[in-house]
């Protein structure tokens, strides 16, 4: 019990506690209206991790991650414009464009279990095997940032384009359409969906937390900080890159499908490039390489932005670009790099309440010394301060 | 068998012949300093060994096997370590943990994230950590450490990854005395068990580690032989002088 609260016990169960204590209130606090939207910007915060993964951590900047968002997506879209249908009849634009006979790719959708996976590893087949290509031939830095945007604009124009089988730039509708007999958009479903977001957050922080911490995760910064330098130690990054990139892209493909049901409708929209564009300046803005940064850069930015929007909408761009411009010159690491080095205690001392620096750290900090420091203060000044504070000091005349 | 061989390996870039028929042989056991002025193509002859370039021409045969053509990872799983002429050590790992990255082992993905190290893998680290004097330091970032402290790291993570053949680039630019001493000692007990090939462009260091020196000039062997016959060889004069002054007795009244 002790331990629960002290500071470090604190700091460890605190964050927990604040998070079941969030999704227990905030559905009963929040209108329905906003809880939806928060579970929208949580879903987000889901794709972010995967970019902090593959960016902050082995520093590949990836412009495409909305190829992966949006093929999870189409999956549950897919899954759920089948489900609610009458056995024999089609999804309704498809007799748009006088298709008659369901599109054979469509055919396993209507399995449950298959979307299941669908959602999460085709974009994790898709990221690998367009990774293992990119990564073999050694293309890195900007190259590989613009040739995964290249890729993701071919994804683009190519769901844009396809009335007949996905019903092209107008998108699958998922908000009207049932699953396991509820519907979609109605407020229960929606705060079930909450919690189930804010679950699978939590559960890929954790995935990603594994994959950094150890030696995997110090592989993983040695190729971001001197690829080379790996190779010569035996190491094929090849591999690595691969792996993370393809987890980043099932990652993403949960995020996006996600925020397909809670939001309604996935289009080709989702794969538009400033939205991946968007991704990668919520994990700059949170701050790279600190997973939770991630997650609260993406729910802050779009949380903010919806805000924003409704009052100013003309100055949402802005003042997204006002932010990436501070971040990018005065806070390279983001907000939580920022907090974790000590920034709240600079702003402390411009305001003229400076907190108390250590003068020998090492020794000032030390928790022994703490402690003993604390027990000689507390004790009574009648049992002698100068004996309590040199207790070694042998009395002078002694022999 | 000799553990190296390199048969008349030459690299072009864009028709300039870093190294131009190349010519070496290291035996087993043995410890060799290589030593040349700027542009003799002493990186390019380490680069060419560990795979990062390909010869255009020629032939590197590593335990006998031709290792032409093979990535840099699958050269160093063969044997063959290399320390860089700037220390390379990953600084934002601490040194413990760019150690517990090169212990010799499996390599692959799966081993690091299921797998942990072994015992015998961990007491190696600790050891290499006292060896180098690093363990006051182990916990910390390694972009921390002084000059010499990362040239150490640097050479620890070699001996980490306990190699057959150790290449070692320019191991005391920047060392103090003492260390360098230190340095030559080192590398002359871990000569016998593997076999060491230094380059360096300190003259005292290379008579302390009194072994074969061979000195590149333009891409090729110039000649070979002990410290005194290579710096008393009048073409050795002339390459680093760029005269040939008869005045000159010896390339030591130039370092």
């Amino acid at each position: 019990m002790a331990d629960l609260f002290s500071s470090r016990g604190l700091r460890r169960w605190l964050p927990w506690l604040l998070l079941v204590a969030a999704g227990l209130i905030l559905p009963v606090l929040l209108p329905p209206f906003r809880l939806n939207l928060l579970g929208r910007f949580l879903s987000l915060g889901i794709v972010a991790l995967g970019i902090d993964l593959i960016w902050g951590f082995t520093g590949m900047l990836s412009l495409g991650q909305g190829i992966f968002f949006a093929l999870g997506g189409y999956a549950l879209g897919m899954y759920l414009q089948l489900d609610s249908l009458e056995p024999g009849q089609l999804p309704e634009f498809f007799s748009l464009y006088g298709v008659t006979t369901l599109p054979g790719f469509w055919q396993p959708f209507n399995s449950p279990l298959f979307t299941f996976f669908a959602i999460w590893v085709i974009p994790a087949l898709v990221a690998g095997v367009l990774g293992y290509l990119v990564f073999r031939n050694r293309i890195k830095g900007v190259y590989f940032s613009i040739l995964t945007q290249a890729a993701l604009l071919v994804f683009f124009n190519f769901f844009n384009g396809q009335q007949k089988l996905i019903n092209g730039t107008n998108g699958l509708k998922t908000d009207t359409a049932r699953i396991f007999g509820a519907l979609v958009g109605s407020d229960a479903m929606q705060r079930n969906l909450f919690w189930l977001t804010l679950a699978l957050v939590v559960l890929s922080w954790l995935l990603c937390r594994w994959l950094t911490s150890g030696r995997f995760g110090d592989a993983l910064v040695a190729i971001r900080d001197d690829e080379p330098r790996l190779r010569f130690t035996g190491y094929n990054p090849t591999a690595y890159k691969t792996l993370v990139f393809a987890v980043a892209g099932a990652m993403a493909g949960v995020s996006g499908a996600l925020y397909t049901v809670q939001s309604g409708i996935i289009s080709p929209q989702f794969m538009a490039v400033p939205f991946s564009i968007e991704m990668v300046i919520w994990v700059a803005v949170g701050g790279r390489g600190t997973l939770i940064g991630a997650v609260l850069g993406a729910v802050v930015i779009n949380y903010a932005k919806s805000l924003v929007s409704e009052q100013l909408p003309e100055t949402w761009l802005f003042i997204q670009g006002g932010l990436f411009l501070l971040v990018v010159t005065a806070l390279p690491d983001g907000i939580v790099g920022w907090w974790r080095a000590g920034g709240p205690g600079r702003i402390q001392a411009m305001v003229g309440w400076p907190p108390v620096a250590p003068t020998y750290p090492a020794l000032d900090l030390d928790p022994q010394v703490l402690a003993e420091q604390r027990q000689l203060e507390s004790r009574p000044l009648s049992a002698g301060s100068a004996s309590a504070t040199t207790p070694q000091q042998p009395p002078a005349g002694e022999p | 068998m000799n553990v190296l061989e390199l048969r008349e390996v030459s690299v072009s870039f864009d028709g300039f012949l870093a190294l131009n028929d190349l010519n070496l042989q290291l035996a087993p056991g043995e410890l060799r300093a290589v030593i040349g002025p700027n542009g003799a193509g002493k990186t390019t002859f380490l680069d060419v060994i560990t795979g990062k370039v390909k010869p255009t021409r020629g032939d590197v045969l590593f335990r006998g096997r031709s290792i032409v053509g093979q990535s840099e990872h699958r050269i160093s799983r063969l044997g063959i370590g290399r320390k860089f002429q700037a220390p390379r050590v990953f600084q934002n790992l601490s040194p413990r943990r760019n150690l517990e990255l090169a212990i010799k082992g499996d390599h692959g993905p799966a081993t690091l994230l299921f797998g942990s190290l072994s015992a015998s893998q961990r007491d190696r680290v600790q050891q290499l950590l006292g060896v180098v004097g690093l363990e006051p330091h182990a916990g910390q970032p390694a972009g921390g450490l002084s000059h010499g402290q990362k040239q150490w790291l640097e050479i620890a993570m070699l001996l980490a990854q306990d190699p057959d053949l150790l290449l070692v680039d320019e191991p005391v630019a920047g060392l103090s005395d003492e260390e360098t001493d230190r340095t030559a000692e080192l590398l002359k007990q871990l000569a016998g068990d593997h076999t060491v090939l230094v380059i360096e462009h300190d003259m005292d260091f290379i008579r302390n580690l009194d072994c074969p020196v061979t000195v590149l000039h333009e891409g090729h062997v110039l000649c070979e032989g002990s410290m005194d016959a290579v710096q008393s060889d009048h073409r050795v004069i002339e390459v680093y002088l760029g005269v040939d002054d008869p005045e000159v007795q010896s390339v030591e009244t130039i370092a």
